[in-house]
């Protein structure tokens, strides 16, 4: 697959963190640049409301990449009934420094990915 | 900001924010297609991601395919729910008068928006680079059902456009060309050029 520049790794972000919400806050790091910079691929949460259809369509994409090589951050119940680990979660505290709030989300980021067993199992 | 305030939300295509949802071989970037982003946020856009239809249809290692493969009436029967898993998120913004685009992913065989890919004859095992497959003026099979879902609903049109991501050979710049024509053109129509509803 090397002309496929996909970076195996997704991260499961509210919609607060993408849009304006949290993004006016100067004290919030902008996140989808911070993910775009470190190769994330983003499934967005919707924004609060009732939206459980939804959310289980995005359950079912989150189980279909993490039983196939992909490494997913974040956290979301739904994917307990799906048989998939719950992945790894990083809280963005808006009350802190916005850059040092970035570096540690990008540390969080460049950090995580499966066992490299696994990567060589699925990324051929 | 007034909370109330209509605001600019462009509906995407799943894989402008994930190019892991793409066919293999299909990822041009890493995760984010990061000009369709930036020019949508520029402009004061909010994101909306859409489902993907292909990938919780056929899965992430999915062959590639055209319209022709997909136009199914279980694809069809698939996308529809898909379509009305975000058909009232859709509906709220209008109602609360949004102004809503769509940005779709040119070429594609479900998201195309101004073109799809078609080869009436293609079935049984893929032979890339020796298969061949035409651009064809016309929505993808996904981008109609959610269409089709939206006039059912009494909603109106959304002016659409697509990433031309899948016409074959890439060009990015002219796809960023394209996009920007759409967006600015939409400002200039609405009076708005240099207005920022997003903005605090």
């Amino acid at each position: 697959m090397s002309d496929d520049a996909r970076g195996w790794r997704i991260a499961l972000v509210p919609d607060t963190l993408i849009n304006a919400p949290a993004r006016a806050s100067p004290a919030s790091p902008d996140v989808l640049s911070v993910l775009e910079q470190n190769g994330y691929g983003v499934l967005q949460l919707p924004p609060p409301g009732e939206h459980r259809r939804l959310l289980a369509v995005i359950a079912d994409q989150v189980a279909e990449y993490a039983h196939h090589g992909y490494a997913v951050v974040a956290l979301a119940p739904l994917l307990r009934r799906r048989g998939v680990t719950l992945p790894p979660r990083h809280t963005i505290r808006p009350d802190l420094d916005a850059a040092a709030e970035g570096q540690r989300l990008a540390a969080f980021l460049t950090g995580y990915d499966l066992p490299l067993e696994e990567q060589r199992r699925w990324r051929v | 900001m007034d909370q109330n305030a209509p605001r600019k939300v462009a509906l995407i295509a799943n894989c402008l924010l994930n190019q892991n949802a793409k066919v293999c071989q299909g990822a041009h970037y890493r995760g984010v297609v990061s000009p369709v982003v930036e020019a949508l946020r520029r402009r004061g856009y909010l994101l909306q991601q859409l489902p993907c239809p292909e990938l919780a249809f056929a899965g992430v290692r999915r062959w590639w395919a055209v319209y022709e493969q997909y136009d199914t009436p279980a694809y069809r029967d698939h996308c529809r729910r898909l379509a009305q898993a975000i058909a009232p998120q859709i509906d709220e913004y209008l109602r609360r008068g949004d102004e809503v685009i769509l940005i779709g992913l040119d070429g594609s065989p479900s998201t195309g928006v101004r073109f799809t890919s078609s080869a009436p004859d293609w079935g049984g095992r893929p032979n890339r680079p020796q298969d061949d497959w035409q651009i064809v003026p016309r929505r993808g099979i996904w981008i109609e059902e959610l269409e089709a879902e939206l006039a059912r609903r009494g909603l109106p049109p959304l002016p659409a456009t697509g990433w031309a991501l899948d016409m074959g050979r890439f060009d990015e710049a002219g796809s960023r060309r394209d996009l920007e024509e759409f967006l600015d053109g939409r400002e200039i129509a609405a009076g708005s050029h240099g207005e920022n509803p997003a903005d605090p």
